[in-house]
């Protein structure tokens, strides 16, 4: 049966068939037959006893991330908890009842949450199993990892802040949820859970002043295996308190001091700052080789996980440490950051009559409790007003005006103009205290410039609220170069197709009739194409009215026109008398022989005599100069590059002597002075 | 280092959920609406004053103090112009104006609409009709900082069912949240669509937890539990007359006597306790819920008195005319 969605139901023990451990099942069968002749007994139909070795595994000694579904507080975080009490929630519902403890009532939870603030215990990681119990202690069975976490207490702690015996079995509960509800499930698969809670508040501290401090708080789920009786039997007798103290801030720093004046003078006990080397991390929660790299390549990688330690190796217990900062980016490396400063607990010393114990820790993480603001207590005195108040604030922070808030929700800025005078303007944001007008006519009409938005308002000063808006909306699309596309793009699609729908609405009927479709389904991005259909259709229905006779497959020519008598356009096209042509034929034939072919004289002897001479002289004339001069011109140039006879301009010498590679080399007094300078 | 790491989370999840809250504005180009999708997705986030510089939302820092939360309405002239100046980017000459003039009370419409259509969950029906008026609240507080992921109700009626019930995501009495961001790590602006009668901010749901109501004198905390009947899970008294003091065990700091307590709540035999608490009874007991902050007033109260100006309307007015 569903739980319902936002509801769960609670029970006191999901207890598991079976505990953790080695287990034999013993299979005897007795067999017997029995017919009118004779009978068979057990011994004649003898089957061997069956044992089947049963191994059932759970998590001891570290509890696999995958299994915890959530904690609270949240690991690492910072908030105010001093009245909600630490809690883990684990996907396995029935582990608290896996394990049994020696001693204690049957079903009873074989670990407990316990709270520890900075500096009352020590957490070691990566320790061998064998030395996560107390010495003296063995835990029989299978050890499931290598290595573990333990935590070291002293007696005196556990009486004050570990469960008794009595409470220990109220501080585990089973739940189990609708698996609909996402909020409750957590991401649990089957919608039972097992629930942790500690029996400590996680108090804020008050240092010597009384004020509220900050405090560091690890919480562990650890196992009590074999430990069940280090815990009180009842809690101390004393009459039972209403009220617990605050954690003095300043206690807790005695102890640290120690070990910053090692730090001050940075002797060999000095605790190098971050205290997480690589080989730490391998060996806190078995990091075990997945795929060697390949040959040749010294990467390795690491699968985290629950994995049996069978390739980790011992832990040598180097004291090298890194220098550079870790980076923190594997869960291991959070998880050990948050032990950091419960692992270095100096001064910490047994005494005889103070034994120390240690206890395994499945599961470690830390958050820090502050002052007393809970969220009821920040909301509960919250100003509660519009927007716009000014409150009671009589006088004003110093230096500055005070503040100019009208009833409308205006407030009185300072404004330079583009004149450059300082004036006072109105400014009011889009959040106003009353409501606006805000439909139909009121609504702003549509403004080109923000200049438009500008009012002067009776009193003088401008009102600039809605131009800032203008020129806020216009900047923010301009820093969107998308935007902008967007905008030519609609300019140039959009904008038309508004005209030509403009067009069309004012002259409807004709389209309608034209295009033979109701106005509405005219689509305007597609009017060209569909007009022209349209179009075609028309004409091929009455092709009478849209088109003529078929074209004729000749052209006839056009008709030539004659002024005149042919005879005289003939003579006149051929430059002769018109009067050769009259007559009979033989007169005309021998007439015709007469005339002389009708030619013009060439005037050959005085054609640009002077004009070529000149010309042709003009040329030869420069080519002589040309090549004169060069010659010329290079000799003086090498022979008197500086006398003052040859009158060489500055700005040739200077062109020369930069640039003219040649005449360099061919110096010889040039050549001295590179050398010179050379050596 | 703490905050630091948290605050990277934080912001990692605000961003995820950022995109998976994008406005669900998208459809066809081709259906007829008045500007294409990606304008329309632009301007509907623009007036919902998404990138506005704060400065711009609230011009002066004494009118949001430390600790306080502030109510307002939204000036859609305001926010007019802010599109009016999106959209001046687009024109070049007197005719696109001509043009974008014959094209805006379009514009406007369809973005009255859509603005609504914002935050609309999958499977949601389209939101359509007038635009009504938007509200919101602006909320500095330590609270928006230190409990990241707040729950914010809004309701139209007073609901019925009381302030500590159970509503559903699409309860038809709920207003609906068009904007619910933080604009600076103690900063909260969340807008509504419309004008609710209640709002809730309710502490953000780490699971289930367990505890106590604590009251601290000088150095000391004293704590008390409001047993719970067994079977109703109802308090035995609301009104704490029945509360138990929650014993703790001397000498060591917050750590609570459980026996003790389970035989102080032996006197109450409604909560279980008389024969012998088991551990799923002490848990039931032990629950606490998110508070739940209700802002909603019964009588509204005069307007003087949440909302003090600093200049007064009628001597401005008088000083101005000369009158």
């Amino acid at each position: 049966m569903p739980v319902g969605e936002g509801k769960f139901k609670l029970y006191a023990k999901l207890t598991p068939p079976l505990e953790a451990g080695l287990w034999r099942l013993r299979a005897d069968q007795h067999f017997g037959a029995q017919t009118p002749e004779t009978g068979l007994d057990e011994n004649d139909l003898r089957v061997d006893q069956e044992n089947v070795h049963l191994r059932i595994r759970s998590p001891r000694y570290l509890l696999p991330p995958d299994q915890i579904l959530s904690t609270y507080p949240p690991a690492n975080s910072f908030g105010s908890y001093g009245s909600r009490l630490p809690q883990v929630v684990i996907k396995r519902r029935t582990l608290p009842w896996e394990r049994r403890l020696e001693g204690a009532p049957a079903k009873t939870p074989w670990f407990a949450l316990v709270l520890i603030a900075e500096g009352e215990a020590k957490l070691e990681t990566s320790v061998d199993v064998e030395n996560c119990v107390t010495a003296g202690v063995e835990l029989e069975g299978l050890k499931e990892v290598a290595k573990g976490n333990c935590l070291v207490a002293k007696k005196s702690l556990i009486n004050r802040v570990f469960p008794t015996k009595r409470d220990l079995d109220l501080l585990a509960h089973a739940r189990e949820v609708d698996i609909q509800d996402t909020e409750l499930m957590m991401g649990d698969d089957d919608g039972f859970l097992a629930v942790v809670i500690s029996n400590r508040l996680p108090l804020p501290g008050k240092d010597e002043e009384g004020n509220d401090a900050p405090v560091k708080y690890l919480a562990c789920l650890i196992n009590l295996e074999g430990q069940y009786d280090v815990l009180l039997n009842r809690s101390p007798d004393p009459a039972p308190t209403f009220a617990t103290q605050f954690l003095i801030k300043n206690l807790m720093y005695q102890e640290h001091s120690a070990r910053d004046d090692h730090l001050v003078m940075a002797t060999a006990l000095a605790p190098g700052r971050p205290v997480i080397n690589p080989a730490d991390l391998g060996e806190l929660t078995n990091l075990v080789p997945l795929a060697q790299g390949s040959e040749g390549s010294r990467s390795t990688r690491y699968q985290s996980g629950a994995a049996v330690g069978t390739g980790a190796k011992p832990y040598a217990g180097s004291r090298q440490w890194s220098t550079s900062s870790p980076v923190m980016n594997t869960s291991a490396q959070v998880s050990l950051q948050m032990a950091e400063s419960f692992r270095l607990v100096d001064g910490f010393e047994a005494l005889p009559f103070d034994p120390e114990y240690r206890f395994p820790v499945l599961l470690h993480w830390s958050f820090t409790t502050t002052g007393d603001t809970t969220f009821q207590s920040l909301m509960t005195n919250l100003d509660s007003r519009l927007l716009g108040d000014v409150g009671n604030a009589a006088k004003p922070l110093s230096g500055r005006l005070p503040l100019e808030v009208v009833e409308s929700g205006h407030i009185g800025l300072g404004h330079q103009t583009r004149e450059g005078d300082r004036v006072r303007a109105w400014y009011r944001g889009p959040l106003v205290p009353h409501p606006t007008k805000n439909t139909g006519a009121d609504r702003l009409k549509l403004a080109h410039s923000s200049d438009q938005l500008r009012v002067v308002i009776p009193d003088g000063r401008e009102d600039l609220s809605l131009a800032t808006a203008f020129e806020i909306g216009r900047l923010l699309t301009l820093s969107q170069p998308s935007i902008i596309a967007a905008l030519m793009r609609w300019r140039q699609a959009d904008y038309h197709a508004a005209r030509l729908r403009s067009l069309m609405v004012s002259n409807r009927n004709l389209w309608e009739e034209l295009l033979g479709v109701g106005f509405e389904k005219i689509d305007l991005h597609k009017i060209g194409p569909l007009a022209g259909r349209f179009f075609a259709d028309a004409i091929v229905k009455n092709p009478e009215q849209f088109l003529g006779n078929p074209r004729p497959r000749v052209t006839p020519g056009r008709p030539l026109e004659f002024e005149g008598k042919a005879t005289t356009i003939l003579a006149r096209g051929l430059g002769l008398k018109p009067a050769l042509f009259t007559g009979d034929l033989a007169k005309v034939f021998n007439s015709l022989r007469d005339v002389g072919v009708p030619r013009d004289d060439l005037l050959i002897t005085d054609l640009g005599r002077i004009d070529v001479r000149e010309t042709l002289g003009i040329d030869l004339d420069r080519q002589r100069i040309d090549l004169v001069s060069s010659a010329l011109s290079n000799k003086l140039l090498d022979d008197n590059l500086t006398g003052p006879a040859f009158p060489v301009t500055d700005r040739i010498r200077a062109d020369v002597l930069n640039d003219n590679l040649d005449v360099i080399l061919r110096d010889p007094r040039r050549r001295d002075f590179t050398d010179e300078d050379q050596s | 280092m703490i905050n630091k790491s948290s605050d990277i989370l934080e912001r990692l999840g605000t961003e995820i959920k950022k995109t998976a809250r994008s406005p669900s504005t998208e459809f066809k180009r081709d259906e007829n609406t008045a500007m294409p999708a990606e304008l329309r997705n632009w301007l509907v986030r623009l007036r919902l004053l998404e990138g506005v510089p704060f400065a711009n939302l609230v011009a002066d820092s004494e009118l949001l103090p430390q600790e306080s939360i502030r109510w307002f309405y939204m000036d859609r002239r305001w926010t007019d112009a802010l599109v009016q100046g999106s959209l001046s980017v687009g024109t070049v000459n007197s005719d696109d104006r001509i043009q974008i003039d014959a094209q805006y009370a379009a514009i406007r419409a369809e973005l009255d609409t859509e603005e609504r259509n914002v935050r609309r969950n999958k499977g949601m029906a389209r939101l359509a009709g007038q635009p009504g008026p938007i509200t919101g609240f602006l909320l500095r507080s330590a609270a928006v900082s230190g409990w990241p992921g707040l729950h914010v109700r809004a309701f139209n009626v007073d609901p019925e069912e009381g302030d500590q019930a159970r509503f559903k995501e699409d309860d038809p009495r709920r207003i609906r949240l068009l904007r619910l961001e933080r604009l600076a790590p103690a900063v909260l602006l969340c807008m509504f669509d419309g004008i609710p009668k209640v709002v809730h901010i309710e502490e953000p749901r780490q699971g289930v937890q367990f505890g106590f109501k604590h009251k601290d004198n000088g150095s000391q905390r004293s704590a008390t539990l409001r047993p719970r009947s067994k079977t109703s899970f109802e308090y035995l008294a609301e009104d704490g007359s029945k509360d138990v003091d929650v014993p703790f065990r001397v000498g060591s700091s917050g750590v609570v006597d459980i026996r003790r307590l389970s035989d102080a709540l032996a006197a109450h035999p409604e909560t279980g306790a008389a024969d012998g608490l088991d551990s799923a009874e002490y848990a039931l007991q032990l629950i606490r819920f998110p508070w739940r902050q209700v802002f909603g007033e019964i009588q509204v109260p005069p307007i003087g008195s949440m909302f003090r100006a600093s200049i007064e309307y009628a001597p401005m007015v008088n000083a101005t005319f000369k009158l």
